[in-house]
């Protein structure tokens, strides 16, 4: 007993430092132990959440590399075939645009020929009748007598066949 | 645990005679101790032993305060956890993750859920107390009756009743803490291995000692037993004493430290009195957390001692099983 006084042991003493521990040990609990030991908790859920995720964004990725390489191989062939199928269509345009162009040519050609032709025939015809005029008139005035129907007639087909 | 506990009982007569020299025979009307000199008991603010509230000494004092510093502290860092933490959070976080990984390691996952809190809290508990003595002030301003007035009440020199003691410094707090401890372990212990469970581990043989000389050892393992439960018993008293002893010590090494020097020049005293304590502060502070580390560890040692599965009687349920 001298012991437990010399060392102020007492059990109000006692009783009132259990109970401020008592109240840190609430504190603790309340403040510390139970926030940061859910906190931890939904951490380590979060993350082993997260590498759960991973694992399938990783299978995800790899399926969608794997697509879109199929997406951009379909699009390089279907490309490939248009372009070919492209300088095809132009190989072609080219070649009935050409021929087009070169009927059309025969065509103008013909047609000038054609128009010559006639324009030819028209001044022969014009030359002709001219020529038939001259000789029957300059044949009246050499000879000085007027001629007759069956004259120029035969005059005018004297001179023609001169003509050619 | 014997030859501490005999080298702590054969310190007990000093510990009395510093505290006669202390001086404290009851409270603020006490004599005054020697200058270099701590009193080993916490002193009431109030002189009559019988006033109701005569409980409340300067280390309940400092203890309130604290309790009020870990209030605002934790209250203020956990107020709003969030997954990304601030940083109190973080350094809340980091205390307890660190301390629930030790805790499991020594008692086992399954126990650590029900021991954790009592022992984060008690290596909290300790380790601030021990350094709030390391606080200027406490133990060095208090009530005089050598000055009248706010001078007698708030004196640094002729200190009769420091205002502020170390929380630790005091037997009923470190006898507190170890009657919860106790308390503690002998709950936790019935509810993972029962009163039974208790029994036979402390007086039988481990159940791998078949036959005749299990029989044989009978007799040996009870008188251990008891042992044991002696040894339990006086488990409070050695938690207690070693961790008040040494936070005692320390306070009076500081103060020893202080007024080492009495050369009659005060400037001289002062500055002696203030670099000489220095590297004593520094092993102050890792006493400080090491005494709150034992007396963790001691609690989480003694539980895991008496909750751990007996080898033998595990491998027979497996082969039950």
């Amino acid at each position: 007993m001298e012991i437990l006084n010399q060392l102020g042991i007492d059990w109000p003493k006692i009783i009132a430092q259990i109970i401020i521990f008592g109240i840190v040990y609430l504190v603790l609990s309340k403040y510390a132990f139970g926030p940061v030991t859910a906190m931890l908790e939904q951490r380590r859920a979060r993350i082993a959440e997260g590498e759960a995720n991973l694992g399938t964004i990783r299978e995800n990725l790899a399926a969608t590399q794997a697509q879109s390489a199929a997406v951009l191989d379909k699009a390089n062939a279907e490309a490939s075939r248009i372009v070919k199928e492209a300088q095809a269509a132009a190989v072609a345009i080219a070649e009935q645009k050409r021929q087009e162009t070169v009927a059309e040519a025969q065509l103008i050609i013909t047609k000038a020929k054609e128009a010559t032709e006639l324009e030819r025939t028209r001044v022969l015809s014009e030359l002709k009748r001219d020529f038939g005029r001259l000789v029957i008139e300059t044949t009246s005035k050499v000879t000085g007598k007027t001629l007759t129907g069956e004259d120029h007639a035969r005059l005018n087909k004297e001179a023609l066949s001169q003509i050619g | 645990m014997s030859s501490s506990f005999t080298t702590l009982l054969s310190s007990l007569p000093a510990l009395a005679e510093a505290a006669v020299h202390g001086g404290a025979e009851g409270g603020a009307h006490a004599a005054p101790p020697a200058k270099h000199e701590v009193s080993a008991k916490a002193q009431s603010f109030f002189s009559d032993s019988h006033h109701w509230a005569a409980f409340l000494t300067n280390s309940v004092f400092v203890a309130a305060l604290v309790t009020v510093i870990f209030l605002w502290f934790f209250r203020s860092a956990m107020k709003k956890p969030t997954l990304i933490p601030g940083k109190r959070q973080n350094l809340v976080e980091l205390i307890v993750d660190f301390l629930y990984n030790q805790v499991a390691n020594i008692v086992g996952p399954k126990v650590a859920i029900s021991a954790f809190p009592l022992l984060a809290t008690i290596f909290i508990y300790v380790t601030i107390s021990n350094w709030v003595g390391l606080l200027p002030g406490v133990g060095t301003i208090g009530f005089t009756h050598h000055s009248s007035g706010l001078a007698g009440l708030f004196a640094t020199s002729h200190i009769e009743t420091p205002l502020l003691r170390p929380a630790t410094a005091d037997m009923n707090l470190t006898f507190g803490l170890a009657f919860c401890a106790l308390i503690s372990w002998f709950y936790i212990t019935i509810r993972e291995v029962g009163l039974g469970g208790f029994l036979a581990h402390t007086f039988t043989p481990p159940s791998m000692i078949k036959g005749g000389l299990r029989a044989g050892l009978f007799i040996i393992f009870i008188m251990v037993g008891i042992i044991e439960i002696i040894s339990i018993a006086f488990r409070p008293m050695t938690l207690s004493l070693r961790l008040y002893g040494n936070v005692f010590a320390g306070e009076n090494l500081l103060h020893t430290a202080g007024s080492l020097v009495h050369t009659g020049y005060a400037a001289v005293d002062f500055l002696s009195s203030v670099i000489i304590p220095i590297p004593f502060y520094f092993l102050e502070i890792l006493v400080g957390v090491l005494q709150g580390m034992v007396f963790a560890l001691l609690c989480a040692v003694f539980i895991k001692l008496s909750t751990g599965h007996d080898e033998g009687h595990e491998a027979e349920e497996h082969a039950h099983h």
